[in-house]
């Protein structure tokens, strides 16, 4: 059964010679260049890395200049060497280490009970749906509010000594550990669960041998999201109400408008972010490459 | 030559591939993917090319379709040096690559883009090529509310209203059940009909080759190169079950049989029929 | 023989939501009501209906939200729009991103909180410096989840505009654009979350101004328990309001995913 085409002009012809358009990508030569000098595959590997430096230099020239030739009064930003000299101050003194160490056991003991009571209660709300049903639109609501909107409520329950922090920091990293830990449960394909039935498992293996490795992406995701979140809480905590901590000494050197304090802590606090966040990722790394090891 | 060559631009849809060779660099050393294809396709043809995997019968494709752009040796389309693509050569992969946020008729729209039509005469086009390919009421649809087999024609209906020279189909039915497929090569046996157009479809199912190619061409791996040319000189519409066909298909199957690796020296490809 | 089922499951289903909190009200009213606690702070639910009732009445709620709002839309589009602008460009060019890309990424891992002070310091502790913040909070995940959404066109897809011949334009705004739209979306609905976030510790660390954040810390301040609750639940409301209201856009536009992971 053919269906009659109407007759178009043969538009294509048209295109053709009128051809404008630039090819998208441009035609390789087919005759290639034979043999690169060492040389010029160096610089080609090399090349792309290189390239990112400028940017950054240049900014940082500008900046030095900025302050040499005081096209910027100090207060308002002092000079790169100034700040470079209180960092390296900091470190020899060993001033910075203080508040580190209070910084880190308030952030890993805040962090761990959010992700404990988060891991508990998406992971029961995942395999119970009774329990999801009275549970989750209460913890929904209370997710709405976001971390800073709780605080001086808490302020006004608990003073604003070191509960005060960890509460927050916990509930910062509960609500992604929760959503995720529950969504990554949920999404785990019933045929999985079925095998285990089949196979007789109790709930414990179900949930260790087939729920939770199945579901570990979509967890992991929730666990870096609870730190971001957790470091997040920490920084704004101690700005606010603490007397140690790298927060603390953003907020001192504010105070005393030591402008090379606040920008050397705030260095600190980038890079420390930046080292946890990395650690965790790897973390992934080897706990998922052991899995792949196993198949 | 000349007047080979005068009296094949005459005449659209005309493929010559003359001593078509193609390598890649893997960690310095050439690694050859395509060696001396010699093969010549007439107007309005059905060309069906079979191979294993890793004979590089994709890569000729979209050596045609002009995808991929480096290559030593003769391509022409109608006397034409192919570089680089165009909207005389259609493609439909084995993959719909329909655009997910496109309706049907805004996906096969998508290839009149840039053609100077009237915005009348590209509804018309579209309309008329929605119902070639038998899916008149489903023009608004988008594609994850059709099933594999109406997405593919879906793209069919894409390659094909340009009105390109020629239609290539790269293992366009590979992803699809038994019963779909056997059912779209009808389909596209009946289009090719239709439109008359110049056909190159590539293939791992021998069957599908002899169904609706006008001649197999037969490829090898290690290196790509053209083992033989059979002609398929039956009739349409085939009849699958017919003794012709079947004993084609087993002379087809035979290329198969002798392993492609203890292949001492590539064979010199024959002419085409 | 069918055991009677065990009591938490006979309650019908669209009602045991409301178990819990409809409880936890009984038992805040019950601890008020027969004073188990002599702690000031222990309020009745009904004192904060009765501020809310004052609070709106008075104008002042109408105030604070207005104040926070529009300082958090302000700051959100002026976030966002830039965020689409620098991660279309970081996501189109990729020479553009291995200049400035690893110098943003850097700046990236600085804590949001912790730019405040220095914002502070060159802005001041009024709109300017909240706004700019805000602009800050909503300018990250936008940049990253288009510059991801760009980056992560199928290539089959550009293969597929390569042979219909589509200009660079078209490939752009045809093909790239709707493709990233998910990933961009999710970068836009994230920025909403934390502008929403990031107005509340605004306020609480640039205090000169109006806010309803400004209003938490006055009535922690001043000891009332039942302006604090209700202003937690005004920040509730509105960041349960902001997610709808972009999930909501988000399904209109987004339709054609269906409900299956997009598949070409």
């Amino acid at each position: 059964m053919t269906t009659p085409l109407s007759p178009l002009l043969n538009h294509r012809a048209v295109l053709a010679a009128a051809e404008l358009r630039a090819p998208l990508a441009p035609g390789v030569p087919s005759a290639q260049p034979r043999l690169l000098s060492s040389a010029r595959r160096a610089w080609r590997a090399l090349a792309p890395r290189l390239v990112s430096w400028p940017f950054p230099l240049l900014v940082l020239l500008l900046w030095y200049l900025g302050c040499r030739f005081e096209w910027i009064a100090p207060q308002v930003l002092p000079s790169p060497a100034t700040v470079w000299a209180t960092l390296v101050d900091m470190f020899r003194s060993g001033d910075i280490w203080l508040h580190l160490q209070v910084s880190l056991v308030r952030v890993f003991a805040g962090f761990a009970l959010g992700l404990a009571a988060g891991g508990a209660l998406g992971i029961a709300m995942g395999l119970s749906p009774t329990f999801k049903d009275y549970v989750y639109p209460l913890f929904k609501a209370f997710s709405q509010v976001p971390v800073l909107g709780w605080l001086p409520l808490l302020m006004l329950l608990v003073g604003i000594d070191e509960t005060l922090k960890i509460v927050l920091i916990a509930k910062a990293a509960l609500v992604p550990v929760a959503l995720n830990t529950y969504k990554g449960i949920q999404g785990v394909p019933t045929r999985y669960i079925e095998v285990a039935r089949v196979l007789r498992f109790t709930r414990w293996q179900l949930l260790t041998k087939v729920v939770l490795p199945a579901a570990f992406a979509p967890i992991w995701n929730g666990v870096r999201y609870g730190f971001t979140h957790a470091w997040l809480a920490l920084v704004v905590v101690e700005l606010l109400a603490s007397s140690e901590g790298i927060g603390y000494l953003i907020v001192y050197g504010r105070q005393l408008f030591q402008l090379d304090v606040v920008l050397a802590a705030v260095v600190v606090v980038g890079a420390v972010g930046f080292a946890l966040d990395k650690a965790l990722a790897l973390i992934e790394v080897r706990l998922t490459r052991w899995r792949r090891a196993g198949f | 030559m000349e007047m080979e060559r005068s009296m094949a631009s005459n005449s659209t849809g005309t493929l010559e591939i003359r001593h078509l060779n193609k390598q890649y660099e893997v960690e310095g050393a050439p690694l050859k993917v395509l060696s001396d294809i010699k093969l010549r396709i007439a107007p309005g043809e059905f060309v069906s090319i079979v191979g294993s995997s890793g004979c590089g019968k994709s890569t000729l494709l979209r050596l045609i379709v002009g995808l991929e752009e480096d290559y030593q040796g003769e391509l022409l389309l109608d006397g034409q040096r192919i570089a680089g693509t165009s909207l005389e050569r259609g493609i439909v992969f084995q993959e719909h690559r329909l655009f997910p946020w496109l309706t049907v008729e805004d996906n096969i729209g998508l290839g009149l883009l840039n053609a100077p039509l009237t915005e009348g005469q590209k509804r018309f086009a579209v309309r008329d090529h929605i119902a070639l390919v038998g899916l008149r009421g489903f023009e608004k649809a988008l594609p994850h509310q059709l099933s594999g087999g109406m997405a593919q024609r879906v793209a069919i209906a894409r390659a094909l209203v340009n009105r390109p020279e020629i239609l290539l189909l790269d293992e366009p039915f590979g992803a699809l059940d038994a019963i779909t497929r056997a059912h779209l090569q009808q389909e596209l046996q009946r289009i090719w009909q239709a439109e008359g157009i110049t056909t190159i479809l590539v293939t791992h199912d021998v069957e599908e080759a002899v169904f609706l190619g006008d001649k197999v061409v037969v490829m090898a791996p290690r290196p790509g190169r053209i083992r033989r040319v059979l002609p398929v000189p039956l009739a349409h519409p085939r009849q699958r079950a017919s003794l012709e066909f079947a004993a084609i298909k087993a002379d087809v199957m035979s290329e198969f049989g002798s392993d492609a690796a203890t292949d001492p020296a590539p064979q010199p490809a024959l002419a085409a029929a | 023989m069918a055991r009677p089922a065990p009591l938490a499951q006979r309650v019908p289903r669209p009602l045991r939501g409301w178990v819990l909190p409809l409880g936890l009200l009984l038992v805040w009213w019950t601890a008020f009501h027969f004073g188990w606690s002599t702690s000031p702070l222990l309020v009745s639910p009904t004192a904060v209906w009765e501020r809310a009732l004052r609070y709106t009445a008075s104008g002042e709620l109408r105030e604070a939200l207005g104040a926070s709002l529009w300082r958090n839309l302000a700051g959100f589009a002026i976030g966002a729009t830039g965020g689409l602008l620098f991660g279309a460009a970081l996501g189109f060019s990729r020479r553009f991103e291995r200049v400035v890309g690893p110098s943003f990424h850097t700046l990236k891992q600085i804590s949001l909180f912790a730019w405040i002070p220095l914002i502070s310091v060159w802005f001041g502790l009024g709109d300017a410096a909240k706004v700019a913040f805000l602009s800050l909070a909503a300018f990250f995940p936008v940049v990253l989840n288009t510059f991801e959404g760009i980056r992560s066109v199928p290539r089959e897809l550009i293969e597929v505009a390569r042979v219909l011949r589509l200009t660079r334009w078209q490939v752009l705004s045809r093909v790239a654009l709707p493709s990233a739209a998910p990933s961009i979306f999710a970068g836009i609905h994230l920025a909403l979350v934390y502008a929403w976030l990031a107005t509340l510790g605004a306020e609480y660390l640039l205090v000169a101004g109006k806010g309803i954040g400004n209003t938490l810390i006055d009535g922690r301040e001043h000891l009332q328990m039942d302006l604090v609750i209700f202003g937690v639940i005004v920040v509730g409301a509105v960041g349960f309001t902001l997610n709808w209201l972009a999930t909501q856009i988000e399904n209109r536009l987004l339709a054609w995913r269906g409900s299956t992971v997009a598949q070409f």
